[in-house]
């Protein structure tokens, strides 16, 4: 099965590519084959940026990353997936490859006539998404470079921080 | 702050961003990215630099400050000591830390890498992560992830792809773990690093039968083992494995 569009969740903002060429599904744990998906060069004629959804600061992207890491589909992420989906015709259906499988079921619940492929279902989808990470911030021409880094250091702290228990500003001696 | 041991002498090891001091005994140390604070109690080693600057003139006098790193209290320094052949960990690197504890080795793979890489450490236990948020506090080249590492899709979003992966997890399923953390994030080619306990994978079979099967689960997972190693004296029925994430089959 073909996939036509893929949604990687970075950290400055969800983003939405159009799979321009379909990689082939025979030979793909061939050794040329993953080392194509490390080339920038053939990478880039795969897959091109459709959309860009940037969060509006840190808040947002804390609801956000709390929502995506329990597979939820946050009003943001479906306004996102609604301006850069095509609106899919009744003999067609748009294949969309997504991470994870909750959050492609919380998708497919919202669009009826969406499917969607996850990287645990398709050997391709996770190559591509694996590419998508890997080149990412030249792929999205937005971005400047060390913004992703930026926000990984602030959207790291602030999820931690959220997620400990304790109160994060006291500290345990070390005995040696 | 050991001020009157002016007689140790820096030395770099064969791996890049450690080092070795030379005095009465011989300590590992790694290049303190925050110069003035000790993250555990570790012991520090200031030395000054007495490079003359140019046309003859007196250089403003620099120190540069070390921390002792105890093979004890870290898998990576007794592999180290141990002579492991790579560590594939260096300056620039990008680290996916795999149980990162308190945060006490995570902060030595930080000097490692220095302020140009980065290393994502993922910690479960909320108590340590605190300690692990507090430490990164004061070292921005520091990602801290309090999450479960057997649920990497969970933190997708806070990490790129990575050079190296270190597993320091401790878990029967640590192979699966790993693996599963490699095919996310791990780039082809890059390097895993794999401290094996063989009491928490099986406390019944032999160490060595225990690290055997343990290198099989990882040949099945697309990571080439390059090479094993105990870490005696240091820890009891501990193995290094190190190995290159291949991902073709």
């Amino acid at each position: 099965m073909s996939v036509d569009y893929l949604l990687h969740e970075s950290p400055v903002g969800y983003a939405v590519f159009k799979v321009i060429h379909q990689p082939d599904t025979i030979g793909n744990r061939l050794k040329e084959v993953q080392a194509a998906v490390q080339d920038l060069d053939k990478f880039g004629k795969t897959v091109e940026l459709v959309g860009l959804s940037p969060f509006q600061g840190t808040q947002d992207a804390l609801q956000e990353i709390n929502d995506i890491s329990e597979g939820i589909m946050s009003d943001f992420l479906r306004a996102t997936l609604e301006t850069n989906l095509p609106k899919a015709g009744k003999k067609k259906s748009i294949v969309l490859g997504v991470s994870e499988k909750n959050l492609a079921g919380s998708i497919r619940a919202a669009f009826p006539n969406l499917s969607c492929e996850t990287g645990e279902t398709n050997q391709v989808v996770a190559d591509l998404l694996r590419g998508l990470r890997m080149h990412r911030e030249k792929l999205v021409k937005k971005v400047q470079p060390g913004d992703m880094d930026r926000s990984i250091l602030g959207l790291g702290h602030a999820y931690s921080r959220s997620k400990v228990k304790f109160n994060v500003n006291k500290h345990d001696n070390h005995i040696i | 702050m050991l001020k009157t041991r002016s007689k140790v002498i820096v030395e770099a090891h064969r791996h890049a961003g450690v080092f070795v001091g030379r005095g009465k005994e011989d300590l590992l140390l790694t290049k303190n990215l925050t110069p003035g604070e000790s993250v555990y109690g570790e012991k520090r080693i200031s030395i000054s630099n007495t490079a003359t600057g140019v046309n003859g003139e007196d250089a403003p006098a620099t120190t540069t400050e070390y921390r002792v790193w105890n093979p004890f209290r870290s898998k990576l320094a007794a592999a180290i000591l141990g002579g492991v052949d790579d560590i594939y960990i260096k300056p620039g690197s990008k680290v996916l830390y795999l149980g990162a504890a308190s945060g006490t080795s995570v902060s030595h793979v930080a000097d490692i890498v220095g302020p140009e890489g980065t290393v994502y450490a993922v910690e479960f236990s909320h108590r340590s992560g605190r300690d692990l948020i507090n430490m990164a506090t004061h070292r921005t080249n520091v990602i801290p992830i309090v999450e479960d590492a057997r649920h990497p899709l969970k933190y997708r979003m806070l990490l790129p792809m990575v050079d190296v992966i270190f597993a320091d997890v401790a878990q029967p399923d640590q192979a699966r773990i790993v693996g599963y953390n490699a095919s996310q994030f791990l780039k082809v080619g890059g390097g895993v690093l794999i401290s094996i306990k063989a009491n928490c994978i099986d406390s019944t079979a032999a160490p060595e039968a225990v690290f055997a099967a343990e290198v099989q689960k990882l040949r099945e997972l697309g990571i080439k083992p390059k090479e094993q190693l105990t870490l005696e004296p240091f820890e009891r029925d501990h193995a290094i494995v190190a190995g290159i994430y291949q991902r073709s089959s």
